[in-house]
This record gives C-alpha cells, structure tokens and sequence, in this order.
C-alpha cells in the first residue's frame, strides 16, 4: 500500500509536516515499514481542502489533527 | 568576458558605545571587470571620523575612477578634508584597490594595516614601492591577479583587537596571516571572511570593541553561472520554449515550484521524486529530479531566502544556519549567495489556482514581488543578476 502526502506549499502551510511525521511515527510503531510505503508529492491539485493524502488511487482531504484516526480507518483497516 | 569575478564582501564593527563607524567603505564600479575599492579610518571615533572617512572615500573613488593620478587625489584630501580643532591635523588613512579588468589590483596604501594576501590559501607578499607625496609615504604595489586570490583591507582596529586584554600587542599582523592560513578554504565568500574576520576581534575585545573596526575581503574566483526557474508560464504553449531556453542556459540548475518541477520532470522525461525529510520545520522538503542540482517548493523557500539575502547585506547573523543546513532554503542560499557570480532568473507569470485560497497568505503579487526584492538584493551583494518573465 502506499500512501502519498502532499507536500506542496498550500498543504505545506497547512500543516502537511505534522501529517509527515505523525504517519512516520504510527508505521513504525505499528511495525508496518514493509506493508506500507510512505511517499511525497507536489502539489495534486486539491489546495482548497485540509491536506492532500492520497491511498494508492483513492484521495483524501485530512488536517493534522485527523491523522491517527484516518490512519486506523484508511490505512491499518484495508491492509 | 574576462573569465575571472571579484567577490567582494565587507563588514564594519562600531567602537564600543558609538552610534556611527569612523571606518568608510566605497566600492565603485567602473563597466563589468573593474572595480575601485577605498576604506577609509577617520581620525578619532563618532561623527568626526565618520565624516572624514567618508569624505576620503568618496574622493578618492570618484577621482580614481575619473582616471586621475594617486597624487592627484591626495593633495586633493590634504586640501579638502576639515582640519581637526584638537590635534590640528586633517587626517585619515586609507587603502585603495583598483582592480583593472580583473587581471590587474593596483593597491595604495596610506597607513592603515598594510593589506593581506592569500594566494592559494598561502600568505605572499607583493613587492612595494613607496611614493612619497608631500610629507605623505604611500605604498604602492601593482599585483597580476590569479584565481582564489584572497585580499584582506583591515582597519587598525583589527590589529588593536585584545590589547590590554589578552594580547599584549594587539592581534600581530603576523597571528592574523597565521589564523587566516589555518582556516582557509577556497569556497568561503568574501563575506564569510569578513563576517569571520570581525566575529574573531570582536572575541579578542571581549565584545567591546575598542576602536572602529573594518574588514574588507576581495576574492578572485572563475565565474560560476546559476539558473533558476521559478514558476509556469501565463501561456501554457510557452512552456516548452520556457523550459528550454532555461535548459539551454550554461550553468548549474535549479527549479522552485511544484507545479514547475513537474513541468520540468516532464519535459525531461524523468522521475520527480519529493524526500520527505523536514531539516527546518517551516521549510517544505526538496525533491530529486536527474539533471537538476536543486528541486525546492516555491514561495516560503524563496521567502526565506530573501530574508537570508537581507541579512547577508546587513550582519550576516543568519550565516550560522544557512551555511550548513541542508533544508532547500539553505541550500538554495549558499548556491546563490556563496557558489554563484552570475544568476539567471527564468521566471513564469502564470496565476496559480492552488495560491488563490483567501486563507493562504501567499499570492501571485507576492511571488513576483519577492524575485524583483531578491534580484536588486542579489545585485547589491555584487552578483550578475538577469531575469527573464515568460
């Protein structure tokens, strides 16, 4: 599975480093580095929303606050 | 175009409890390869000597850069400058460098601290002549130029630093050639070797500098172009001629913007790849991208960078966090600021729709107006700037 966070500079300012790094946190805690790649991108277009994640080929919109449970939904759920 | 550039970088300390520096520095260019450089130390501190080096400078530049003789202008000084109520004298030294296309430094120097020079990180010593000019014995040299040719013009309060203190003598011309030798490097800017050169006597004085202080550095080195692309085009047909004409540009590249790097990747057929490592939180991350030496996000790393180049011009405080870290905006920085004489600007005008959130304090206007501040401030620092919009 892989997940792609933007890192562009509407998501960056809102907060796309909090989303970075608490995903960085969560896989390893979770000791998910060889099931789930964690991955960048430039801007994809969707700057109006909260941050830019995308799952493989599904997209969502989440703030930093969002993260554990997007990744509990999202993420540990579909594995 | 001569094949070498000046890198010329200064700075000044004031005496401890003054609000104005007795130390004058002129630089006045004269076409693309030629420079004239005066520092002036006016006699005594504050107002007084600060309007006599001035003074000095300002004569001395304008009539040398006029094509006047050396005698010329000090029997103009002599007879121009105020004479001082209390020593009876008009008086201020000076060091002057006229660098002749850029092949050529002709050096003048009247009692300042006799000029420092590094060839290949080694001291040499020019040889001198003295000219006497009236009760004046000034000092000429005339000097063939070599690439990382290092020039250090001081201010006696270089020489004075720590006296009293820990150094009986002052810091010696000779501890001075011994310090600057040990901490050589070819890459260091002239401003770096200012910036270095005063933190140094400003730790022999203990921080409380006991004379106006001034170094100026002038660094011969091969020119180094840097082109930079920053931004779409408002044609979208005219991306391909953007991003060739960028492409085609000698020199190192390095592209800002996200929507513009993957403009880029496509063209060249390659992987744009985003690290996601964060080295400064408010710094989005670079990406790699074959062919590029450099891949940054656009507007807060171009901001930040600004603020850099702002500080570079003023105290150079910020040098102690841009100079290694590994952030785009540092390192965008250091290719600018330390590594390029010449930089080109390939800059896109089109509006992007990802900037135009009213809660995003970013926006078009904002973008171009930090390359027209970034181009005059890169200017100032004595960098070849052109830019073209698309």
């Amino acid at each position: 599975m892989k997940v792609t966070v933007c890192i562009g500079s509407s998501c960056h300012l809102k907060g796309s480093r909090t989303v970075v790094e608490r995903l960085k946190e969560l896989i390893e805690e979770k000791n998910l580095g060889d099931k789930v790649e964690l991955a960048g991108t430039f801007c994809m277009g969707n700057c109006q929303k909260d941050v830019c994640v995308t799952v493989d080929d599904n997209v969502f919109s989440i703030t930093p606050e969002g993260v554990d449970a997007f990744f509990e939904t999202e993420v540990i759920a579909k594995l | 175009m001569n094949s070498l550039f000046a890198d010329i970088g200064h700075q000044s300390m004031n005496k401890y409890g003054e609000q104005l520096c007795g130390d004058h520095i002129d630089v006045l260019e004269q076409g693309d390869n030629s420079t004239v450089i005066v520092l002036a130390d006016g006699l005594g501190s504050g107002v007084k000597a600060s309007i006599l080096s001035t003074l000095t400078s300002k004569i001395i530049s304008t009539m040398m850069a006029a094509g006047l003789s050396m005698e010329e202008c000090v029997n103009t000084i002599a007879d121009t400058l105020p004479i001082c109520s209390v020593r009876g004298v008009a008086y201020s030294t000076f060091t002057l460098i006229h660098l002749l296309n850029n092949q050529t430094a002709e050096i003048y120097q009247y009692d300042n601290p006799l000029i420092i020079v590094l060839r290949d990180g080694k001291h040499y010593c020019p040889p001198k002549h003295i000219h006497q000019i009236g009760d004046k014995q000034i000092y000429h040299s005339r000097i063939d130029l070599q690439e990382n040719d290092l020039f250090i013009a001081m201010s006696d309060g270089v020489t004075h630093a720590g006296i009293g203190l820990d150094r009986k003598f002052g810091w010696e011309r000779e501890d001075i050639i011994q310090y600057l030798e040990s901490i050589y490097d070819p890459n260091f800017s002239a401003k770096t070797w200012a910036t270095i050169l005063l933190e140094e006597v400003n730790n022999l004085y203990r921080f409380k500098p006991g004379d106006d202080t001034t170094v100026c550095a002038i660094r011969l080195r091969k020119r180094e172009v840097l082109n930079v692309m920053f931004g779409p085009p408002a044609v979208h047909e005219e991306t391909e001629n953007m991003i060739s004409q960028f492409l085609a540009s000698e020199g190192k590249h390095v592209v800002c913007g996200g929507t513009t790097s993957n403009l880029v990747a496509d063209y060249l057929g390659k992987e744009l790849k985003p690290n996601l490592d964060y080295y400064d939180d408010d710094i989005p991350p670079t990406a790699t991208l074959e062919g590029m030496e450099l891949v940054t996000e656009g507007v807060i790393t171009v901001n930040r960078v600004l603020a850099y180049a702002k500080d570079y011009l003023k105290d150079n405080e910020s040098y102690v966090r841009w100079g290694y870290k590994k952030d785009g905006a540092s390192q965008l920085c250091r290719m600018m600021l330390e590594d390029a004489t010449d930089i080109n600007f390939f800059i896109g005008r089109a509006m992007n729709p990802a900037h135009q959130n009213p809660n995003l304090p970013i926006s078009f206007s904002i973008k171009m107006q930090l390359i027209i501040e970034l181009a005059k401030i890169l200017k100032k620092i004595g960098k070849r700037v052109n830019v073209t919009y698309y």
